[in-house]
């Protein structure tokens, strides 16, 4: 009796899995991606707009070559999109005629879409006492006396 | 046995701990230079915003207390907060320097640098345009020697500055950015001196606020010989890192 329960409560639940269920057709998806844009507007210290004004777009893992270029509009406002895979501080020059002018934009750690690598110094103490230990217990190992 | 294999186990060891010191610290260093330009204002000459034809012979101006920093978060000149980084590299001498030495087509003059500074990227900078206490500009921190000339009018010209004026200045902004320094590698920076926005520009519209804030040279041209002129060397904001800003203070 307890065998045939045994072989048969195990049948029942596959064959609920089996039963037919309600189907679902033309159904919907949404995939997003979040961006951070960044957006400048360049003035003289009159206040007069920074038109046609040259733009230069330094990012934080890069700080001697330029990662964008662009041009001001006739407004003075440039926008761009930063690679948040790359946190700390972009840097935004602007130029025309002689003047210039250069800011600098923190993206956190919190906002990149991946993290970085390395180990803090802790975690190298901690590892380094961890090899050292391993070291001196083989040796103390192969050192025992025998009984 | 027993004494060889420990004798290699603390052979092991001493291998390990040499390595992660090697890489735990890094020492990077390399050699800072630091550069005063007076630009082709001062290398070429320049007609004033008054029409005065402008060339100089010499412009001697004395710098102390120079110092580079690698500041986070980048210093805002525009903020005029203290000027405080997390390395700093100074030159501890007072230099007189001849902006105009070298003709034409001179280099910016190199007026010192730093062995052994610490690697890393310097962002802001600090002077100090003091008195000379010898030399050509004994006296004054800031010397103008040349001539001018006008409709035919030509005038000598020696205009000394005694007014002492601190800069602290952010990131300079040019054709490349300055003060990367990579181990063992070379970096700069540069103190740029507009001298436009002493006595104007004729290149540059009459109503763009450099040319309202300068004087221009016809006042310097009517004065009598040992005459003075008062310049506000604070209004006329002479020093500039390239294109970028300062904050400057005078007395």
């Amino acid at each position: 009796m307890d065998m045939k329960w045994k072989l048969t409560i195990p049948f029942l639940l596959l064959l609920l899995l089996c039963l037919p269920a309600t189907a679902y057709a033309h159904g919907a998806k949404i995939d997003y991606t979040v961006n951070m844009t960044i957006d400048i507007v360049a003035k003289y210290d009159t206040g007069e707009p920074m038109g046609g004004a040259q733009v230069v777009v330094y990012a934080p893992d890069d700080p001697s070559n330029p990662w964008l270029t662009g041009v001001c509009d006739d407004e003075g406002r440039y926008s761009f999109t930063p690679d948040t895979s790359k946190p700390g501080n972009w840097s935004i020059q602007v130029r025309q005629s002689g003047h210039g002018d250069i800011v600098h934009i923190h993206i956190g750690e919190d906002t990149a879409v991946t993290g970085g690598g390395g180990y803090s110094v802790l975690q190298i103490v901690v590892m380094a006492v961890c090899g050292i230990w391993g070291f001196i217990g083989t040796a103390l190992y192969f050192s025992r006396r025998r009984a | 046995m027993k004494k060889q294999i420990s004798i290699l186990a603390v052979s092991v060891l001493s291998l390990f701990i040499i390595a992660l010191i090697g890489c735990a610290g890094d020492g990077a260093v390399g050699t800072l230079q630091f550069h005063a330009n007076g630009e082709d204002f001062v290398r070429e000459g320049f007609v004033s915003k008054d029409g005065w034809s402008i060339n100089f012979d010499h412009v001697y101006i004395t710098l102390a207390d120079i110092t580079a920093y690698q500041t986070d978060p980048p210093y805002d000149p525009h903020v005029r907060g203290e000027l405080e980084g997390e390395v700093e590299v100074n030159l501890d001498k007072v230099y007189t320097v001849d902006l105009a030495e070298g003709g034409t087509d001179a280099p910016p003059i190199r007026v010192g640098e730093v062995q052994n500074a610490p690697a890393g990227h310097y962002n802001a900078i600090f002077w100090r345009m003091a008195k000379a206490s010898s030399g050509p500009a004994s006296g004054y921190s800031l010397v103008m020697v040349g001539t001018a000339e006008k409709d035919g009018r030509s005038v000598e010209f020696t205009i000394n500055v005694d007014e002492e004026c601190s800069y602290s200045c952010g990131e300079y902004v040019g054709d490349e950015r300055k003060g990367i320094l990579e181990k063992g590698g070379t970096a700069d920076l540069e103190m740029t001196f507009h001298f436009d926005h002493i006595f104007g520009d004729a290149e540059t519209p009459l109503d763009d606020e450099l040319n309202r804030a300068a004087l221009g040279f016809e006042t310097f041209a009517d004065t009598a010989e040992g005459g003075r002129v008062d310049l506000n060397m604070g209004e006329l904001h002479l020093g500039h890192v390239g294109e970028g800003h300062c904050y400057c203070e005078c007395h």
